[in-house]
């Protein structure tokens, strides 16, 4: 039941359920990026949407098998070989002991995710196995992987149908992303509020699970920046003296000092796992009215596909 | 009540006192996802998909009326020993040279007693309150992308100490030695809200 990893690619780690209830402590929430990405793997070799599966950044990975079993690779768009001919994503892939699965450089989107029938083995801290970097724990050593790595199942390979995902619940992966978003504690310091919404930011290469930095519009607030620390959470969108934008994603830290000038709304904060360098992010205005009876309408159309839907977005 | 998001709400405290025991007596109610306490604000994320915010601002309102603030102090004393300036300390020189301070009178204002007022941002980062009047300076004006762990930063009245690699905003004056997250440990952060931490002048890591 083990899974060598030929080649780690840039950063490829072990992502498995968020850590909630723990940001008073300083833990962030961790977990996949892309949270819905990593469902879609997920469902297709029968596990729940959260079951621990492997999170690829930008070049992909490739894994040699010891092992019969079934995986699934959804998210960023790759092209993904198994012992060198050509398989897809978003279906269920029946692997051998002694196959090799590459999962290619994204081609769009950012993350692409591995999940494996009964999902891996991993190191379980503070109630889950999500690998968070910056303080080493979780995942595999707390680290992202390397070569040579041996990563294990869970358990020996059930019978998992082999199924395709439906081609509406194939999550797309955008150059312009359109992401909806409400006001936030300080929303109402922003000078120019016409620049906030509706406006074409570009995402930047500062850009990773903690957050992403945004240029565009400069955004002026008539705070001096000199906020007392307060909390902040995924989706949150701090607004730094220089007046650029720094969206917080799954690793951020839980508090901070930057005026919070909007925040993503809950039912797109996934897609902040596969927005690239050079690609166009638009705030669309949602209030939190809005916002409420979106995530139910997001909820019942996924349903269909993902029946753990409200425990992914 | 003031929306930080579409499940998220803010409440404004006193201090960061009252900040902790709301957010101490909130999590113990189990209504919420999240409540997490900053400087002068409790920020609490609710389940939107199945939580009205109109209920969850009632809910909100009446905790934070019948709050009382406890006694924070742990009993807790932790020592700090802190290499100051240097390498360690990138920003010390730039602080005192804006405090108008020597290196030698800024240690010997910065050394001492404080409590912790709480933890955040990062596993393990501890807000530690009451800084002397004269070490006031604001926060970098870009936050750098990785500082080494145990680095200790002061802004706005406040000594920050980092337990752990990552980003931060706080001007750097100096680093310690002493491990405050241990991930495998039962008790994995070594300093809690209430805990006090002496600081010391260490010439060495």
């Amino acid at each position: 039941m083990t899974i060598i990893v030929l080649k780690p690619g840039l950063q490829t780690t072990i992502q498995g359920r968020p850590r909630t209830g723990q940001r008073h402590l300083g833990v962030p929430t961790c977990g996949a990026a892309d949270p819905l990405s990593m469902a879609l793997a997920n469902r297709l070799v029968g596990n729940s949407s959260l079951a621990t599966a492997l999170e690829t950044t930008l070049t992909g990975v490739a894994l040699a098998f010891e092992c019969d079993t079934f995986v699934a690779i959804t998210g960023a768009n790759a092209d993904c070989k198994l012992n060198g001919d050509p398989v897809t994503q978003h279906t269920t892939i029946v692997v051998r002991r002694d196959d090799q699965l590459t999962v290619g450089s994204a081609q769009n989107g950012v993350r692409s995710y591995v999940a494996f029938a009964g999902g891996l083995d991993a190191d379980e801290v503070l109630g889950s196995t999500s690998t968070y970097l910056p303080a080493e724990f979780g995942g595999h050593n707390g680290r992202s992987l390397e070569t040579g790595d041996e990563l294990r199942l869970r358990n020996a390979a059930a019978v998992a149908p082999v199924e395709e995902t439906p081609v509406e619940f194939r999550a797309l992966m955008l150059d312009a992303w359109s992401l909806r978003a409400g006001h936030s504690c300080e929303t109402k310091c922003v000078m120019n509020p016409d620049c906030l919404f509706e406006h074409k930011f570009k995402v930047t290469n500062r850009s990773d699970r903690m957050g992403i930095k945004l240029d565009g519009e400069t955004i002026r607030t008539d705070s001096d920046g000199q906020m007392p620390s307060a909390a902040v959470f995924p989706g949150t969108i701090q607004c730094p003296q220089d007046g650029s934008l720094f969206v917080l994603s799954v690793d951020a830290g839980t508090t901070g000092g930057y005026p919070r000038v909007a925040k993503i709304a809950r039912m797109d904060l996934h897609a902040l796992g596969q927005l690239r360098p050079g690609n166009t992010l638009t705030l669309i205005e949602r209030s939190d009215a809005d916002a409420a009876r979106e995530l139910q309408d997001k909820h019942a159309y996924w349903q269909a596909w993902l029946p753990d839907i409200s425990q992914v977005i | 009540m003031p929306l930080a998001g579409d499940d998220l709400i803010s409440v404004a405290v006193a201090d960061p006192q009252t900040a902790q025991a709301l957010a101490a007596v909130l999590r113990d109610s189990g209504e919420w996802l999240e409540a997490v306490a900053g400087i002068d604000s409790v920020v609490v994320r609710f389940d939107l998909a199945s939580v009205a915010r109109a209920v969850a601002e009632t809910r909100l309102k009446h905790a934070t009326a019948s709050v009382a603030v406890r006694p924070v102090r742990t009993g807790v004393v932790v020592k700090i020993p802190v290499v100051y300036g240097g390498e360690f300390g990138p920003d010390l020189e730039r602080v005192c040279e804006k405090l108008g301070l020597t290196l030698r009178e800024f240690v010997a204002l910065h050394t001492g007693e404080y409590t912790v007022e709480m933890i955040g941002f990062t596993p393990g980062f501890a807000y530690v309150g009451g800084l002397d009047d004269r070490l006031i300076i604001d926060r970098r004006p870009e936050p750098r992308q990785r500082l080494p762990a145990g680095s200790i930063g002061i802004a706005a009245g406040r000594t920050g100490i980092y337990a752990m690699p990552g980003p931060g905003g706080w001007p750097i004056i100096g680093r310690t030695s002493r491990r405050l997250f241990d991930a495998g440990c039962k008790e994995p952060f070594l300093l809690s809200a209430g805990a006090t931490v002496i600081f010391t002048a260490s010439d060495t890591l």
